[in-house]
């Protein structure tokens, strides 16, 4: 009877045992097996840590290296408001002379802010981090590191027990701390600012903290930003409770590339140059805007580009509409200049010779209903002659000679009614309307530079091409890209678009063009006195509200030096200058000014007749 | 079972004694081992991190460096420094740079052995 007690009580004692064994088993394949995934990922995230690593955004060079846009390494200072306990006063009283913030500003930062996030749960200051400033330096970050461990907060903190201690020290080592990050800087303030663009920051969340990053908003900062931005690296680790990195425990370690520097066509002399003289005729002249373009004719190369008003890319919030790159986005009616189109066209075509005689009507042209006028009464005037004196008749006259189509034909073969191809955001094709929508007398305007729209730089390269044998290149503003270590990882080479003029009647234009710089020419200004140069004058009436307005031009002056050998092609254009405003008077001086400089800089060897470079010489 | 104890040798048996010392060894050295390496690793953790931030104080400080020796070489700053201490400095013009000829392009090597020779049958000493 005992034994078969005690055989029971062994019985039920197994049956327990192996229920809760089997119980046991059942745990361990359902924690191991069943919720394996759901358990690992739960236990990775409590554990693990993926950094985002920044790429360094590559820098913007001119053609001689110099450094035209940088990123320098800074601090994003947050704080975690939940370690600072009722202690704001004191933090905020330590940090408001280092952050540059007032109290104010800083002291609501300080407090947590409870709040529920996506998933409905109750969070601190968005996981315990704020920010408190941005762009913050490195030895500014270190005084603030030592104004917290030297923070007083009136307590005999031995006498506290060891969770006060910790509090304090808690305080003390993590309540703020730093992000690295980055800033862009452009060393050298205004200088080419509408080429260099400038950028901004994006943010974006990553585990829940805010990640910002530089991208670019105008310019080459945008419209190469995805090569100067790089590839963020990560890193997957794990950290210990003060969030410091555990290296032995580092599990990915994937570096950033950086992004790559941009080394531009612009020469950084020679664009301050032209800026220097811009702002001198800006003084003089009190116009709304004035641009300038330098450019080399041969391979459409870009050594300098601006236009006043311009901003400072280091402080965006001096962009305004009235800063933007009127030398792309701006159209305006010509003028003058667009008479290299419609003679160089009739030259070409072989309808007129530059000896040819052309009747200019003492001044009133009545033609399809419409009464041209010249600025004066010309006379007979050659081809020639009408080049040097600007006739708009004579050029009204060239123009009915080649016809609407040709007319058309060479106008849109020297590059309008369309984009060159600048590698800059925001270019637009100004305005050439295709013949059927000419009026009768658009034969006759359009020589004029009436009745058709261009950009400064589609004006700038129709003018270089006659400086290249009638080539038409596309403008270069990029030169290379390259890595941190100067490796050459995309080259840019010069692109010819067409040739729109034979070398020949490219000659004949030369001849002409070189005479609107002389005493008889309308740029007398522009002449030049060691070089030849060549060019062509503009004074454009403002249309506005669809017709033109009264007082109100443009002016410009485009050429080219040396003219028999052109090394540079410069543009001038001013909208509504004050004290003149004849191309010739108010754009010539300017052109003849940066010209000078330019070929000093550049050793362009003088090409001007030798008693004229001698009697030069005696008199310095 | 007493008799039986009393039959063995009082001798000691060294071979499951040395077994035992070398496992004990085994083992021990085996724990020591692991904690040495640990030590390592954590060691070497720290290295690594302080070699890490170090490199990256000296990347930084080679940045600001590297804007400051722009910044000292930009035109503009340049410009504005010759302006500032009145030095007189402007571009030289046109005509007051001197352009020297080319030099006529050196002969090739065979030309000079020739000329070379030639002199020594002449009796003329050669040009060192």
């Amino acid at each position: 009877m005992t034994k078969r007690l005690q055989l029971r009580r062994v019985l039920m004692l197994t049956v327990l045992v192996c229920a809760a064994f089997a119980g046991l088993g059942y745990r361990l394949v359902d924690l191991q097996v069943l919720r394996h995934d759901e358990l690992a990922k739960l236990a990775q995230d409590n554990t693990q840590r993926e950094f985002r690593q920044a790429p360094r955004r590559g820098d913007i060079l001119d053609a001689r290296g110099n450094l035209l846009a940088t990123s320098i390494p800074v601090k994003t200072v947050c704080a975690d408001p939940s370690l600072i306990g009722n202690q704001q006063a004191v933090v905020a009283h330590a940090l408001v002379p280092l952050l540059q913030m007032s109290e104010a500003e800083l002291l609501p930062k300080l407090f947590p802010h409870v709040s529920k996030n996506e998933k409905g749960e109750m969070v601190t200051n968005n996981l315990h981090y704020v920010r408190l400033q941005k762009n913050v330096t490195e030895e500014t970050w270190q005084r603030i590191q030592l104004a917290m461990s030297q923070l007083s907060f009136g307590v005999d903190e031995k006498k506290l027990p060891e969770t006060g201690r910790a509090f304090f020290r808690n305080l003390r080592q993590s309540a703020i701390s730093a992000d690295p990050d980055q800033m862009r800087v452009y060393p050298n303030g205004s200088l080419a600012a509408q080429v260099l663009g400038f950028s901004g920051v994006e943010e974006f969340k990553l585990d829940g903290r805010p990640v910002s990053q530089i991208s670019g908003r105008d310019g080459i900062e945008l419209a190469l930003n995805s090569a100067l931005g790089g590839v963020a690296g990560w890193r997957v680790t794990e950290t210990d409770r003060q969030n410091h990195e555990l290296v032995a425990l580092r599990d990915e370690d994937v570096q950033p590339r950086d992004g790559l520097n941009v080394v531009l066509t612009i020469d950084a002399a020679i664009q301050h140059n032209l800026e220097a003289a811009l702002a001198d005729a800006m003084q003089k002249h009190a116009p709304h805007s004035i641009t300038g373009i330098i450019l080399r004719p041969q391979t459409g190369e870009i050594l300098a580009l601006a236009s006043l008003p311009e901003y400072d890319p280091n402080t965006p919030a001096s962009v305004t509409p009235e800063t933007r790159d009127r030398v792309i986005t701006d159209v305006v009616e010509p003028g003058s200049t667009f008479k290299i189109v419609v003679v160089s066209g009739a030259l070409n075509e072989g309808v007129v010779k530059l000896t040819d005689e052309f009747d200019c009507e003492r001044g009133h042209f009545a033609f399809a209903g419409k009464v041209l006028h010249d600025h004066e009464p010309f006379g007979l005037l050659t081809t020639k002659g009408i080049i040097t004196k600007s006739s708009n008749i004579g050029a009204a006259k060239i123009g009915i000679r080649l016809g609407e189509q040709n007319l058309y034909h060479y106008a849109w073969d020297f590059g309008f009614g369309q984009r060159t191809g600048v590698l800059l955001p925001g270019e637009v094709s100004g305005i050439l309307y295709p013949v059927k929508d000419w009026s009768k007398v658009s034969v006759a305007q359009i020589p004029m530079g009436q009745g058709v729209a261009v950009t400064r730089l589609q004006m700038a390269m129709a003018m270089a091409a006659l400086a290249n044998d009638g080539w038409l290149m596309r403008p270069m503003l990029v030169s290379r890209l390259e890595d941190r270590n100067g490796k050459v990882v995309q080259k840019y080479e010069p692109q010819r678009v067409r040739q729109v003029v034979t070398d020949a009647t490219d000659k004949m234009m030369i001849e002409a063009l070189k005479t609107v710089v002389t005493t008889n020419g309308t740029a007398q200004g522009a002449a030049m006195q060691d070089y030849v140069a060549a060019g062509k004058t503009g004074t454009a009436q403002k249309a506005e509200n669809g017709a033109y307005a009264p007082g109100k031009y443009i002016s410009s002056f485009i050429g080219f030096f040396p003219a028999d050998d052109p090394q540079v092609c410069i543009s001038i254009v001013m909208d509504e200058p004050k004290e003149g405003y004849y191309g010739g008077q108010v754009c010539g001086p300017v052109f003849k000014e940066i010209a000078e400089r330019c070929a000093s800089y550049l050793n362009i060897p003088p090409d001007a007749p030798a008693p004229l470079v001698a009697n030069a010489g005696n008199l310095r | 079972m007493a008799g039986n104890r009393k039959s063995q040798s009082a001798a000691i048996r060294f071979g499951p004694a040395l077994k035992a010392l070398f496992l004990c060894m085994l083992i021990a050295g085996s724990a020591i081992g692991y904690v040495w390496q640990k030590n390592e690793i954590y060691r070497l953790s720290q290295q690594i991190s302080q070699s890490e931030s170090r490199l990256k104080h000296m990347t930084d400080g080679n940045e600001k460096l590297r804007v400051k020796l722009a910044d000292l070489r930009s035109p503009l700053m340049l410009d504005q420094r010759a302006r500032e201490l009145n030095l007189g400095l402007s571009p030289a013009q046109p005509m007051q740079v001197w352009r020297l000829p080319e030099p006529p392009a050196a002969p090739p090597e065979s030309d000079l052995s020739a000329r070379q020779l030639a002199a020594r049958q002449a009796g003329a000493p050669l040009a060192q």
